[in-house]
């Protein structure tokens, strides 16, 4: 949430998997936090700022 | 019934007591995705609309607006944090339960901020984006 207030190119969404089975099934949650970038999941669990911030932008550019 | 016990709401009273601007929640209220089996029986668009003004119960800062099935919203109920109204792009989708409702009050603190609390570093590197990026951050309230 944190880039998106700071980056107008960014768009954050969180998304409580329980009420969405069918997306929560598209994009593999088994575990949460899921991060998906762009529709595309990236990996579980929580990250340090500064290694979210490479990972995003990084899977971004990727 | 309160979205917070006791000690919980006196703390996210005294850390909404800092937002240095207005933030509105818009709550999006839609058809909903069956959930779960044994989740059918939670009303998530009514709850999720007793949470955002359970928030803004705590800070006359934080102001809640209602709308139904609004243009650029996929899936209903849904939370816009909106710094002064401003579309930031920054939603929850579902209902903000939990563990989520802390996930909810850091949104509302960071859209009350006139400057991010990422590191220079962070800023920098978001700087750089020249394409459009959506994170979405899938989560569950226990």
């Amino acid at each position: 949430m944190k880039c998106a207030f700071a980056s107008p190119h960014v768009r954050a969404t969180a998304i409580e998997a329980n009420a969405f089975p069918r997306l929560a099934e598209e994009m593999e949650v088994w575990a949460v936090p899921r991060i998906v970038v762009d529709g595309v999941p990236q990996w579980d669990g929580a990250a340090p700022e500064p290694v979210f911030v490479a990972r995003v932008l990084g899977a971004s550019f990727g | 019934m309160a979205i917070l016990r006791p000690e919980e709401e006196a703390r996210a009273r005294e850390l909404l007591s800092a937002l240095e601007r207005p933030v509105e929640l818009l709550v999006a209220l839609g058809r909903e995705e069956t959930p779960l089996p044994g989740a059918r029986d939670v009303d998530f668009g009514a709850e999720t609309l007793r949470v955002a003004e359970g928030l803004a119960e705590l800070s006359e800062r934080v102001t809640v607006r209602v709308e139904h099935e609004p243009e650029g919203f996929p899936r209903f109920p849904s939370v816009a944090i909106r710094p002064e109204g401003r579309d930031a792009g920054v939603r929850f989708d579902g209902l903000p339960w939990g563990y989520e409702i802390g996930s909810l009050i850091g949104g509302v603190l960071e859209a009350g901020r006139r400057d991010s609390s990422l590191r220079p570093e962070s800023l920098e590197a978001l700087a750089a984006l020249d394409r459009e990026l959506a994170i979405d951050v899938f989560v569950t309230p226990t």
